[in-house]
Parts: structure tokens; sequence; C-alpha cells
């Protein structure tokens, strides 16, 4: 119970494609289905704009968990998917040399549909950090 | 936070220069928010925030009263930026955008929090989660909106004129319709003549109509069109530039012959040219001159001279006494401008590989599009059917072929890609042929081997029904065990025998002898290296153009204003190739109507303060090359700076990721706003009052 | 009844991804474009599918932005849950008379919260799942429906009002009544759709009588993300199936049905679906009895050959009748056309019947342009202008011409666009005049649906 208490002070960010799935995280609110409330959502075209710096600074600044759900694929940016994969593999490394879990940083694909996907994202990337906060305490 | 960043990046005087100062608006949405989240306190706790001079929430904001607060406190209050926690922003965004403009803000001084469908309704079942939630999220929105500044629609000039690269039925049609649209057309075919394979064509399916008649009435509109300059032995060399404003270097090969002679003149010089090939006109089947004409009805109607034949031995121009003959015109080059380009290439056939069904081997193993000539009319047998002289008892026809290709049991083509793919068009061609001949010569027996019958088209069933009707035997063959042909060997044209093992029969072995083998070849893409290369457009896998979206966007290539008209992009029928085209000038309509492209300001934009000339956004942007290196002064120093063209930048970002020092950003989504939103996801927010929250 | 007029450019009938095409290219090149969708959404049949062939793309994912797309353009509104009721030429352009059916819920008010269906006590069989679920009385009509707004099915409706007690802005109306709405067009593009064969003409493949012989568009529901069960289960008892047969030209080709053409569809869509099948279920057979596969399209070919190599099995067979067993089972009497011709009997846990395209639309008269034989609106230049009609200023586009996918019915959706405009440049209409007056006219009785 205490490791679910921690859960939830745990910061997640999601960063979701405009494209694909920013509209799939509302298709969760419009069926009204829910996830835990320290789940954050920012909306952007494509994360292959940010640096490797940019996820190892989101950890330094607190935030526990990041799932980047983009549109694999059917990404409408030419070459910008394959790209992104290439660096989330690259900040793993890094956060592997740093000690950090690697499965903090997640890539996955969300459709405007996915309403199943994504909630399983958001559960494993709890369950990640709420069995994280109890075997650390 | 990173004020700097702000003041450099921000280059326009007001009002990002000035401090911000932010309305922040929260929605109840009749409830739906703000049952679950406690609006009252998430305006308490933002309304401290930095910048933010008003803070307010409202039952329903999307609504008219709801939109003038906010116009009314920017007016009054004197807001520089707005922030409105409402529904998703896919519903609203816009609306409030709108709102901006009417008070006279720039409506990219706005950004949107969702706390509808990402907050109370995904968080039902926990308030003061949600209400903490939303709190964060408003005052992550605050400190992006610090950070904004104004933007405006990139405007390019656009020129009004579109290039149709092809003169067959596609580009016909495409450059009618862009006529039609007001647009200036020119249209370049590389050939000395128009029409395409159409004009090889007696009729078309289903509907029988005369195929050359069909391409006359298209051909006189596409002549009557003032707004059309038609340009015949064009070749497209080399392009440049980009959506709106394109220059392709088109070489213009010498006609040789003009306009003036007469069908007598014309008669006596084709008969003096010494000079013979094989007709491609009628694909091989007779010899045409150096100096030709493919039909009587040919558009442009004077015969023209192909140079790779010709020896200019002058004997042509001797009938005429040199007039209206010239053989020492040399090309001549020049240069077009184009707002965009309409691909129109057409396709190639099939060539059977010496051998394949005895094709090169019997002289009676012939292809569709050659019997197809043979029973024309007009062509060089004047419509009988035979075959060196000898009646024609049986003919078998053969699906497939070039087409449906497996690896292990096709050979690759010479550029070692196999046809996998089916060529849709020649079912129906084959199954109208083969009525045809049952219609035209009752005693001739035809049969067909096939794996598939697809006659998928309106009308195109019946034809199957009929062919049936009218006694074509089927006989079905498994892509595994193609049909062999073979023949007396020494002889050029003996009596064949298609083996097949059929398995409408179960499977039983038949021998259909055969006087006239015919191959249904399919269609190959066209080599068009030269055009791919310079135009940068991408190919799909079977060798044809690639559309951008093959289900959503099928007449757009990759590149921004090039279009795809016609069997460039696939094997299609006349129907289908008239309707891209068609589809193609609106968009090109849409896309060049007036004058100039607006565009989204969300793209890539250089700091010149930060930008050191490293080039690698230049490297990551090696796709689109929107990003080049350009010469600049800097305090007085010549140094090289990366620049962006707005037209070619889709704002994927790609370029911010890989620079070293933040000076490649793209706008709306700068990374400096990303961090100053990080860093407000977890800032200390005031503790919520209300306990039953 | 309530009466509006609208002046537009351009009139497109039926809102699915041929009419939404055609809206967006006239209304790119600055036409002003009134859509009028029957259904209470627009989106067509593309929304309900999950996947599309050849590229699998989520079907939902690409057509919402399309949707969204028209919903959003200044030169675009859209009237939804209307029907045209009568077209007729009127000077150079085209009179429409339009009922806009009653949803008892204020479009403008409603926020698609959707507390109206929790409190609403009755179920109905759902539409737009195939009927394999229950929605509500009051209900939006899906969950990327555009508008997002809610309506009453006032059939079902118990007038109970608890959904009129919930509603958080008050939009529920039981008083609304019909409204008619004029509207002054200078083309007419139409762009109807279709609909799926109705097999009550052929009784012994048992549809609608066998509980696990499905219409396709329900095993669409089936396979989407977000569809009636979250997975694929068969109707009559839930089960798992692990073998599902489909059979192919159910509805296509057959002279006894009044549908002797191809379809043109169904070899896909039934590749794809077995593909889709076999991927969620990794354990099921899958069998399709066909004819002859056409897999005609760009990428088909390959397409097919894949499904082959998954292991999804072909038979060339001709189905006599399909029965069920005790279990519920479908029975399929199939005469084998290969090998060895015998006739035998498999039973499957799940058949779906691979219907043929049917045209939907309205009755003979309705709408100025003449239809052939099959159903279908006429092309006068089918060779060289398969968008014109045989009444001047009227277009066609999509399945209203004829059977056809997604992107030919988009090449269509431009081609229709492009002949519309340039009729009403012949006629003097240019584009992107009088923007203060499309402004006006659509104000008052109508609500702007799009947000």
């Amino acid at each position: 119970m205490a490791g679910d208490e921690q859960a939830t002070t745990s910061r997640i960010l999601i960063l979701a494609t405009d494209a694909c799935a920013y509209p799939g995280a509302d298709n969760v609110g419009q069926i009204h289905s829910e996830y835990p409330a320290n789940t954050y959502i920012m909306r952007v075209p494509a994360p292959a704009m940010f640096p490797e710096e940019f996820y190892l600074r989101c950890f330094e600044k607190g935030i526990d968990g990041i799932i980047v759900m983009s549109c694999g694929h059917e990404c409408p940016y030419e070459g910008a998917y394959n790209r992104l994969a290439v660096r989330i593999g690259e900040v793993h490394k890094q956060m592997k040399e740093r000690g950090l879990n690697t499965n903090r940083l997640r890539l996955c694909a969300i459709c405007t549909v996915c309403a199943k996907a994504f909630l399983k994202e958001v559960r494993q990337m709890g369950e990640l950090l709420a069995g994280q906060a109890s075997a650390s305490s | 936070m990173s004020q700097t960043d702000t003041q450099s990046s921000a280059q326009q005087q007001s009002p990002e220069s000035e401090q911000p100062r932010i309305g922040v608006y929260v929605c109840h949405c009749g409830g739906n928010i703000s049952d679950v989240v406690d609006v009252e306190e998430v305006v308490r706790a933002v309304a401290g925030l930095p910048g933010v001079v008003v803070a307010r929430r409202d039952m329903s904001m999307c609504s008219d009263p709801g939109q003038q607060l906010i116009v009314d406190d920017i007016r009054n209050s004197k807001l520089n930026r707005v922030v409105v926690g409402a529904c998703s922003p896919s519903l609203h965004e816009l609306t409030f955008r709108g709102a901006l403009s009417r008070a006279g803000l720039n409506p990219y001084l706005y950004e949107h929090v969702n706390l509808r469908e990402q907050v109370s309704w995904c968080s039902k079942s926990d308030p003061r989660g949600a209400t903490e939630k939303a709190i964060r999220l408003v005052g992550v929105a605050v400190a992006k909106a610090r950070l904004l500044h104004s933007l405006d629609p990139i405007r390019v000039d656009a020129k009004q004129h579109v290039l149709v690269i092809g003169g067959g039925i596609s580009g016909l049609r495409a450059a009618r319709d862009l006529a039609r649209c007001g647009l200036a057309v020119t249209l370049l075919e590389r050939s000395p003549f128009l029409g395409g394979r159409i004009a090889q064509l007696s009729h078309v399916y289903p509907s029988r109509d005369d195929a050359r008649g069909l391409l006359r009435r298209i051909l006189d509109e596409v002549m009557a069109d003032p707004n059309i300059t038609v340009r015949t032995g064009a070749e497209v060399v080399s392009s440049s530039g980009y959506v709106g404003n394109f220059q392709l270097q088109v070489r213009l090969h010498p006609r040789g012959v003009n306009g003036d002679l007469t069908s007598e003149q014309l008669q006596a010089v084709i008969e003096a040219c010494p000079e013979a090939v094989q007709s491609e006109f009628d694909h091989g089947l007779v010899k045409r001159k150096a100096i030709y004409r493919p039909y009587p009805d040919s558009s442009p109607s004077a015969a023209a001279i192909d140079w790779t034949t010709c020896t200019r031995c002058g004997k042509c121009a001797e009938v005429v006494d040199g007039e209206s003959i010239t053989l020492d015109a040399e090309p001549e080059e020049i240069t077009l401008d184009a707002g965009a380009v309409v691909m129109a290439t057409g396709f190639d056939l099939y060539q059977p590989r010496s051998g394949e069904y005895g094709h090169g081997e019997f002289s009676n193993v012939i292809t569709l599009p050659q019997l197809v000539r043979l029973m024309d009319e007009t062509g060089p047998t004047g419509g009988q059917l035979q075959w060196n002289d000898r009646p024609i008892k049986n003919v078998c026809l053969i699906h497939c072929v070039g087409s449906r290709q497996m690896p292990g049991i096709h050979e690759p083509g010479p550029d070692g890609r196999l046809n996998e793919y089916c060529s849709r068009v020649c079912c129906t061609a084959t199954l109208q042929t083969a009525l045809e001949i049952r219609e035209r010569f009752p005693e001739i027996n035809v049969f067909e081997f096939y794996q598939d019958i697809r006659t998928y088209g309106r009308g195109h069933e019946e034809i199957y029904e009929d062919a049936c009707r009218r006694g074509v035997t089927f006989l079905r063959y498994r892509a595994e065990e193609p049909p062999t042909v073979s023949g007396a060997e020494g002889e050029a044209a003996p009596s064949l025998a298609v083996r097949v093992k059929d398995t409408l029969t179960f499977g039983e072995e038949l021998e259909i002898p055969a006087d006239l083998v015919v191959l249904s070849v399919g269609m190959v893409p066209r080599d068009i290296a030269g055009l791919v290369e310079t135009l940068k457009l991408p190919c799909s896998a079977d060798g044809f153009l690639q559309e951008v979206h093959p289900k959503l966007r099928p007449v757009e290539s990759a590149v921004e204003g090039v279009f795809l008209a016609g069997t460039c992009q696939a094997p299609m029928d006349m129907t289908e190739g008239c309707a891209a085209a068609s589809a193609t000038a609106a968009k090109a309509a849409a896309l060049l109507g007036r004058g100039h492209l607006e565009l989204d300001p969300f793209v890539a934009r250089v700091d010149l303060d930060r930008c050191q000339g490293e080039g690698k956004c230049v490297d990551e942007c090696e796709h689109r090359r929107a990003i080049t290196m350009v010469e600049t002064e800097v305090d007085g120093e010549r140094v090289t700076r990366a620049e962006v063209n707005p037209a070619l930048c889709n704002g994927c970002g790609m370029c911010a990721a890989v620079c070293p020092h933040r000076a490649i950003q793209v706008e709306g989504w700068r990374l400096d706003q990303y961090d100053s939103m990080i860093d407000a996801l977890v800032a200390d927010y005031p503790a919520l009052e209300h306990a039953n929250v | 009844m309530q009466q509006g007029k609208i002046a537009t450019d351009a009139l497109v009938i039926g809102g699915g991804i041929a009419g939404l095409q055609a809206a967006l290219d006239l209304a790119d090149q600055g036409f002003r474009v009134l859509i009028v969708e029957r259904e209470p959404s627009i989106g067509g049949k593309m929304i309900a599918l999950s996947k599309v062939f050849p590229t699998l793309d989520c079907s939902s994912c690409i057509c919402t932005p399309r949707m969204a797309a028209a919903a959003h353009h200044e030169n675009i509104s859209i009237l939804t849950y209307c029907e045209v009721q009568q077209v007729d030429p009127a000077g150079d352009g085209f009179t429409a008379r339009i009922l806009k059916k009653p949803r008892y819920v204020d479009e403008v008010v409603c926020t698609g919260c959707r507390l109206c269906e929790y409190a609403c006590p009755v179920n109905v069989a759902h539409e737009f799942e195939g009927e394999l679920v229950a929605r509500k009385a009051i209900y939006v009509p899906f969950s990327n429906a555009i508008p997002q707004v809610a309506m009453v099915d006032l059939d079902n409706c118990l007038l109970c009002g608890r959904c009129e007690k919930e509603c958080p802005p008050g939009a529920i109306d039981f008083f609304q009544e019909p409204e008619e709405v004029t509207v002054e067009a200078g083309t007419v593009i139409i762009a109807t759709g279709f609909e799926m064969t109705h097999m009550e003409a052929k009784p012994e493949y048992g549809l609608g009588r066998l509980r696990n012989v499905l219409n396709p568009l329900q095993v669409e529901r089936l396979l989407a993300p977000h569809g009636p069960y979250g997975r694929v289960l068969r109707p009559s008892d839930g089960k798992v199936p692990d073998t599902i047969a489909y059979i192919q030209c159910a509805g296509s080709r057959d002279h006894t049905l009044g549908v002797p053409y191809c379809s043109r569809v169904c070899c896909m869509y039934a590749i794809k679906q077995a593909m889709l099948l076999s991927g969620s279920l990794p354990l099921v057979e899958v069998t399709i009895y066909y004819m002859d596969i056409r897999a005609f399209g760009k990428g088909f070919e390959q397409f097919y050959q894949n499904a082959k190599a998954m292991g999804i099995e072909f038979v060339k067979a001709k189905v006599a009748k399909i029965t069920e067993d005790e279990q519920q089972n479908p029975v399929v009497r199939i005469e084998v056309i290969e090998e060895d011709g015998r006739v035998e009997e498999r039973a499957h846990d799940m058949v779906v019947l691979s219907l043929g395209i049917v045209p939907a639309g309205h009755a003979d008269g309705v709408l100025p342009a003449s239809r052939a034989e099959d159903g279908f609106f006429l092309a006068a230049e089918p060779k060289l202008a398969p968008c014109r009609t045989d009444h001047e200023g009227v277009f066609v586009a999509g399945t209203a011409a004829g059977p056809k996918d997604i992107p030919d019915s988009i090449v269509e959706g431009g081609a229709a666009a492009l002949e519309a405009a340039a009729h009403l440049r012949r006629n003097g209409r240019s584009p992107g005049r009088d923007m203060n007056a499309r402004q006006e006219s659509t104000q008052g009785t109508l609500a702007q649906q799009a947000n």
C-alpha cells in the first residue's frame, strides 16, 4: 500500500503526438476510462525534436517516468519516427551510465482510438514506479 | 525562468518585448469539469503565478459571453497572453484563437489546457488528484504562455502556372482541367506526338467507345484552350526550386518538319526516306520510316523526324525542294517556371523475356497490344486476323504475363525487380478482345489461360459473362504451374501447343493446339530515372511513383507541389487515369489559386545570435533539404549560418534536436518553452484549501 | 415547422470520405460548400472501419483528421441528421429542400459529456457497433463523431425525463421540431455512398437468422481497438473463435440478388480481416471460400500473397448454403471447384459473409441525375470525365457511382470538386467572393455544428 501511495506522488510525463497519441488520450477521456491523476500529457508535433539531454534533464528535475507516445510508423513526418527510436535508444544508454532504470523512459505507438494500449502503458509505468518506490523504501 | 531566451528569440517589438500580462480562464463546462475538478481552487492557485494578471472561471467559456469575457479583458486589462482550461484543444483551440484575433491580439499568443478529456473525465473518482493535476497543467500552460510570441502565417508567392509532364490521356485531362481552373498550363510531351497509349487502341472497354474519337475530343479541347501551351519533343533535363516556385530546364528537340506539307507531299517524303525502324505505334508488327506520322489523325498532324534513326541523308528534303523540312536544327533549352508539376509520364508495356511462353522463339507468339493493333481496322492488317497469310483456327490468350510474378517461379527483370503486382487492366482488356474475336470471327476458337479473372470495374463483369456465353473457353492455372508453349523446332511460325494443368477440370493435363498465342502483358514502370532524380520523387517498391499516403492522399507525391496523374503511379485504366488527373487539377487549383501559398507558421527558425554555422541541422534535414548554409554578415564578419526555407520545412523539429546551441527551433513548439513547462510541472503550488476536495 | 435558407456555391450530399474530400477540395479553392449528411455524424462508413487495406493504417486515425478539417474549414458548413427531400434546377443553379430531423438535443448547447447516456435506463442495439452491443435511447453516436453531440432515439425513449435532469447545460428539448431548410447552390455533388447487399433475398446463407454468421462491418467493429467487446468473440456465446470462414461474392456477381457486378472491395477486406483476426487470435484458422481473388490495386497482390504466406487458407469453392449445428456453429456446404470437385460440409465457429456494395441514397427523382440499371448514378462520360452525370452541374463521387475503395473514392472526390469548380467558374461564380454574405446566411436557424 505504501508503494501505491508513493506511486501516486510520483509524476509521469507523457509526450503525446498531435496526430495520433494526443487524440488517443482524448479518446480515453471520451469513454470515461480512468487512470491515475499523476499522469501529465504534453502535446508535441514530433518527439524527434527533443535532444537526448531533454529527457535526462526531466529526470533530474523530478519527473519519475516518461512515456513517449508516438504515431509509430504512421508518423506524418518523414523519417522522424526512426530518428526518434534511435534517439530513445541513445538516451537509454546514457540512463544506464547514470544508474537510471531505463524502463522509466518508454517509447510506444498510440493511435487515435488505442484507449486500451494507452491505459496499459500508463498502468505499467505506474507499477514500475510503485515497485521502485517500495524497493527503495 | 529563461527570460533571456524570450528576449533573444523575440524579434518583433510588441507584445512580447513587454512584460507578459496573462489572462487565465477556467471553464466549468456546465459541470463536466467542475463536478470533478474544484475550479475555484484552480483559479486561486494559478492567480498568483508570475505574469498572471487576470484569473477567472466561467460556466461555459466557449459560449459567446465566455469569449466576450476574454475580449473585454484583453482590451481593459491590457492582456498580452491568454490561457484557457477547457475541453480538448481539438474542439475549441481555434475558437479561442479567434477571440484573441477579434480583440486585436495575435492568435498565437494563446495556450490551451485540456481539463475535460484529459483531467475530469479520466479522474472521476479522484477529485483531489484531478484538481491538483488541473493546477499543474494550467501552471504548465502559463509557463509556456510567458514565452509565446506572435506568429504569422508564412506567405510564399506562387506561380500560377503548372507544368504537366506527359501528353497521354492523363496529361491531357490534367492540362485541360488545370486550364479550366484559370491556371496557365504548359504540357510537355517527350515524343513528337500527343495521345499516348489511347491512340493505339481501337475502342475502350466496357462501353466500346471509339478510343481515338474520345482522344480527339480532349485533344481538340486542349488545342483550343488559350491557357494551354503544348510542347512536343520536350524533355525535362533538370529541375530546382520548391512548391510554388519550381524551375524546370526543358530541352526542345526539333521536329524537323513543319505542318505545311500537303498529304501528297507527306506521302512522297515518307516514301523517299530510306531508313526504316520498327514502328512503336504498331508494337513492332511493321516498320516505319525515320520521317513518320504514327497514324493519319495524329496530333500534331505534322510528321516528325526520329533523329536516332535519321541519317540526315536529305532525300526527304529533296522531294519538297528543302521546303518545310529542316535537317540541321539543334535542340534548344528553355527554363520554365511553375508553381506546381503534374507527373503524367505513363507506363511501359512488359517486354516478355526471350523464350517466355515461346516469345521471341515463335513469331506467332505475340502480345495482347499487338493483337489489338492487328484487329484494329486502321491497323497494319486492316483488321484482318491472320498470321503469315494462314487462317487462324485457335487463339490462346495467356493472362498475367509479367504481372503477379512470384519469387522462385519467375525471373527478375533486367533491373532485378519482380513485378509482384497485378496490372489491373489486362483481364478486362483480354476478355474484351476475346469477345471481339468470337463476334467478328465466329469460326475462331478462343482459349483463355488465367489465375483469377479480375473484372472489377463497372460494366466489366458483363464482358466476362458475355465472353463465357460466346463460347470462350477458360482454363485455370496455378501460379506455381504456369502453362507452357511448344512448337516444332526450326519453324518460325509452327503450329503451337499450349499445355496446362487445368484446375477447373480437377488438375487434368490439357493440350490446346494454337495458331496464335497471345500474351497479356502487364504494365511496368516507365524509366523516368532522370525526372525521379531531379524532382526527388520517391518510388514504391514496385517501381511506380509513390503517393504521399496510399489511402488518403492518392494523387500527391511526397514532394509538395508535385502531383501524380495516371499510370506513372500504378496500373490503371482510362477512367481511373482521368479521375486522378482531374483530382490533381483540383489540388493544384487549391494550392495556386490565390497566387501565393499560406503556410502554417510552425516551422523551424534560426536564431542568428546562437547559430555557429556547424551545419548539423542541414545534415539532419537531408531528406527535405529545407535548411541550407548561407553566407551572411554578423558584427561585420562574413560567416556561414543556417537558413530555413519555410516552404520546404514541415516542422518536424529533427533539426532542433541536433543543434548543440539551441539555435534552431520549431516555432510554437520551442525547446525553451518545453523546459519551462517541465519546470512548472514539478514546481510547488499553493496547498488546496477546500476540505471537500 | 421552422424554416431556414442557405445560399452556397456547392451542395455536397453525403459526408462520407468521398463527400468530405470533394468539399475540402472545393473549399480550399475558395468556394463555399454545404455538406448535408443523413446520419448524425459525418465520416460515413470509413469511420467505422478498424484498419484499412493494404497499409493496415488505423481507419479512425486517418479519417478523423479529414472530418475535423472539414468541420473547422472556414468555407465549409455542415448539416448532419438531415434528409435531402428534393433538388431541382433553378436558374443556372439548384434549389434543394432539406429536412433537418430533430435530435431533441440543442446542438449548440450540448457539450457531448454523455451524462444523459449514463442516466438513461433504456438499452437498444447499437447500430454503429453492428448491433453487437447496446446503446442508450439518448446517445452520442460514437466516440469520435462530429459533431460530438447527443441525440434522442424517440422510438425507444420512455420519456422518463432522467436525461433532462442530468444534462448540465439543459440541452435536451423534447419539443424540438423538424426544420425545413432551403439551399440555393450553384452546383451539386452527389456522394451518397453505399449500403451492404441486402441478404434477405438469399435466406440460405442465414444472415440475421444464424447468430454466428456476421456481416463484414460487424467484424470491423470486433477488430476495432475501441470495438464492442474490446476483443474478438463470437456473438452467440462469447466464445473465442478457433475457425472462421469467409464466403466471398456473397451478394455480388449474383443475378438472383440483382447484383450482377463485382463489388470490388470484398476480396481485399476479407483478406485484411483474415490477417487482423490471425493477428489478434494467434490460434485461429481462417478459410476464405472464393471464386476469383481480385487483388487488383496498388500493393494488393502483395498483400494477398502475404496472407497466403501467413497460413490463411484460400479454397476455390461455391457455397450452396449455411446451416448450424447444436453448438450454433455455422456449417458451410461447399462444392470444391479445384482438386476433386467434391461436395462437403465444414463447420466453423464463425462465418463472415463478404457482402457486396449496393447504392444507398434517395428515391428516384429526388436528385436531378439519372441512375443506371444497377442503381448507381450514371456516368455520362465514363471514360473522359467519370464524375459527370447526365445533368449539367451535377457531379458524382465515390460509391454513389459504383463500388470502389477508399483511395478511388478520394480520387473521385477530388475529380468531382474539379468539375464542380469548373462549372461554377463557367457560370461566373469566382471563388472567395462575398465572404460576409456567407457568414450571415449560415447564422440564424442553423446551428454552426462544426465546433
